[in-house]
């Protein structure tokens, strides 16, 4: 479980001889555990917040701590293992590698991780029985539903027990059924494996479903709630 | 690995055509390779024999090649010189037919001449000739197997031709030994005590000459030998001093003919390495394109991979391995393709004394390696453009 504290996040990028601001002074903490979804229209920065969070992208300016540790000053290739270790992603075009069967796809984040071989495999195939997979172990991706390639996805996510895991639009390529089905699972895995989840999501219904509710606009937050306690309308 | 094949089997097409041009290559570099190998095998034995032995020849203006026995006494009291033999050689097979490869000589035995440094015999079967036999003698492995003939059998030398007149001459020789195959000339040569050389010397002279000459007291030229181990530099020095002190002969620096025969060997090797080269050539510039196109296609799996943790040295080190594969597959069939024909022509050919390849160790590793090293070489900078990539970007690439 893990602790992230965005503090004064910016995040400016040049597009031809216009800067945009992407993000613009966003000030966030997610306490370990917690479910936390993301909202905004498209535009107010919700995905650079996540890629941001998820150390896939440097702030212009201001800082990622988790657990307390300034993850700015980190070089790459510390980044990187952070992530190997520490945070796992959900896409929401599940992004998995159609060379590999549902085990090894699931896997594959542990080898980057460094962590033995048969831990991974013996912790895939656990996840892949709790995510309603073990019958599929060997399939192919493009032998799977999306919801089931989802599935796949959640489990990579994962697989190295990180502190936190990020979705980008996790139920964004599949059916209500289906997006119903895989916000449950994250649910149960959010509770039973006290992994801290952060969604960015436009699916109101999956946002209801949260512990808490953040919404941006602009790149700065606009709104925090809670569930069952009143709104937060953030200047 | 796994991943690395199943990726490759993905585009089925594109990978054989990819792989096809490695192949190529390697089955050019192999086939012309070996080729290299078997002429610089038998090029070796020519600058073993140049330097451990001094040609004595009758001058250059002396067009009939005979040389008094007695200049041999002469020769042998030359400072550094520690043996004299006469030397005989007769064609063996007269008919005129063009063959390839070296010709079937028959030639005199030189016994204990290893003593001096050259390679000592090895008998397949059968032995040595018996000292002063008359009638016998000893095959080499080609000689022996494009003929037919074992230890027992009988041999008529010189061949007779198709269409001989009734007066040639082909003696009856019992085959008593063979020697075990070693790769270059001497496996044509058929060995007969000196007598019997000088015989069959004596049938290739015009009938007039014959009558009017003694040729037991003749030789075609002499091999000199200087004790083991004797420098180049040092032969040269006793070549001169036969030139200066014996009349009526001449001879060669060993050091020059070492010369010719290595240039001989470098225009060989370079001319069919030169070849296989370009055709490896282009199967690399093969493989460029398909690693940037795997790269082109892979983009977001290569975000992905970022994202869970990879490095960027452990992208460069995917594809650059995914690079070595392709190489390693391509090397293999190339190899085993040129080892096939190679093997197979010469199995055809051994009934014609036709030995014209020779894959040799070195051979094989540099064929194999080369093909690992040019696929991995080629993938680097589609590797370098993989582990490059920005993962956000490439994780929302269409």
């Amino acid at each position: 479980m893990a602790d992230i504290q965005l503090v004064n996040l910016t995040r400016t990028y040049r597009q031809g001889s216009h800067t945009v601001t992407a993000l613009d002074g966003v000030d966030l903490r997610i306490p370990s555990g917690e479910f936390t979804s993301i909202v905004g229209r498209s535009g107010s920065g919700k995905t650079t917040l996540l890629d941001v969070a998820g150390l896939l992208l440097r702030p212009s300016g201001g800082a990622v701590l988790i657990d307390g540790e300034d993850t700015s000053r980190l070089s790459d290739g510390r980044r990187a293992d952070l992530r190997a270790r520490r945070i796992g992603f959900v896409f929401q075009e599940y992004n998995l590698l159609p060379a590999l069967n549902v085990v090894e796809n699931v896997m594959l984040a542990c080898r980057y991780s460094g962590g033995a071989r048969g831990n991974g495999r013996r912790r895939a195939l656990e996840l892949l029985d709790m995510v309603g997979l073990g019958e599929r172990l060997h399939h192919r991706p493009d032998q799977l539903s999306g919801g089931q390639q989802q599935r796949v996805a959640i489990a990579r996510a994962l697989v190295n027990r990180p502190a936190l895991v990020l979705g980008d639009e996790p139920t964004g390529a599949v059916d209500s059924q289906t997006s119903d089905e895989l916000v449950r699972l994250m649910r149960t895995l959010n509770r039973e494996e006290g992994v801290t989840f952060v969604v960015v999501t436009h699916d109101l219904d999956l946002a209801a479903q949260t512990d808490r509710v953040v919404r941006l606009a602009d790149g700065r937050v606009v709104a925090d709630e809670r569930a069952g306690a009143p709104a937060v309308a953030c200047a | 690995m796994k991943e690395i094949l199943n990726n490759l089997l993905r585009r089925k097409m594109r990978s054989t055509l990819t792989i096809s041009g490695i192949v190529i290559g390697i089955f050019a570099l192999t086939t012309m390779g070996a080729l290299a190998e078997h002429f610089n095998s038998m090029l070796a034995v020519g600058v073993q024999y140049a330097g451990t032995a001094i040609a004595v020849k009758p001058p250059a203006e002396q067009q009939a090649s005979l040389l008094p026995l007695a200049t041999g006494s002469q020769i042998s009291r030359v400072p550094g010189v520690a043996a004299v033999y006469p030397a005989y050689q007769v064609m063996a097979d007269v008919s005129g037919t063009i063959q390839l490869g070296p010709p079937s000589l028959i030639v005199n035995e030189q016994r204990g001449v290893s003593a001096y440094g050259m390679p000592a015999m090895t008998f397949a079967s059968g032995r040595d000739l018996a000292g002063g036999a008359r009638g016998e003698v000893i095959l080499g492995s080609a000689m022996a197997t494009s003929y037919g003939k074992r230890v027992g059998d009988t041999f008529g030398l010189p061949l007779r031709p198709r269409g001989a007149t009734a007066d040639f001459v082909s003696h009856r020789f019992t085959v008593v030994g063979v020697l075990a195959k070693t790769g270059n000339p001497t496996d044509d040569f058929a060995q007969v005590s000196d007598a019997d050389a000088r015989m069959l010397m004596a049938d290739t002279l015009p009938p007039a000459v014959r009558s009017a000459v003694d040729v037991n007291a003749f030789t075609q030229s002499f091999d000199v030998y200087a004790a083991r181990g004797t420098s180049l530099a040092e032969l040269d020095r006793i070549a001169q001093r036969i030139n200066d002190t014996v009349s009526g002969v001449q001879t060669q620096k060993p050091s020059e003919m070492v010369a010719n025969f290595e240039s001989t060997s470098t225009t060989f090797t370079a001319i069919f390495t030169g070849a296989a080269l370009l055709a490896l050539l282009i199967g690399g510039l093969s493989v460029v394109n398909t690693m940037i196109m795997a790269v082109g296609e892979r983009v977001r799996e290569i975000g992905l991979k970022k994202a869970v943790g990879a490095h960027t040295g452990q992208v460069l080190a995917e594809y650059l391995l995914e690079a070595a594969v392709i190489g390693a597959i391509g090397g293999l069939a190339g190899y085993g393709l040129g080892l096939g024909l190679t093997t197979l022509v010469d199995r055809l050919g051994s009934s014609g004394s036709l030995d014209i390849f020779l894959v040799t160790p070195r051979l094989s590793a540099i064929a194999l390696g080369f093909a690992v090293a040019l696929a991995t070489i080629a993938g680097i900078l589609p590797a370098l453009r993989a582990a490059r990539l920005d993962p956000v970007t490439a994780l929302r690439s269409l």
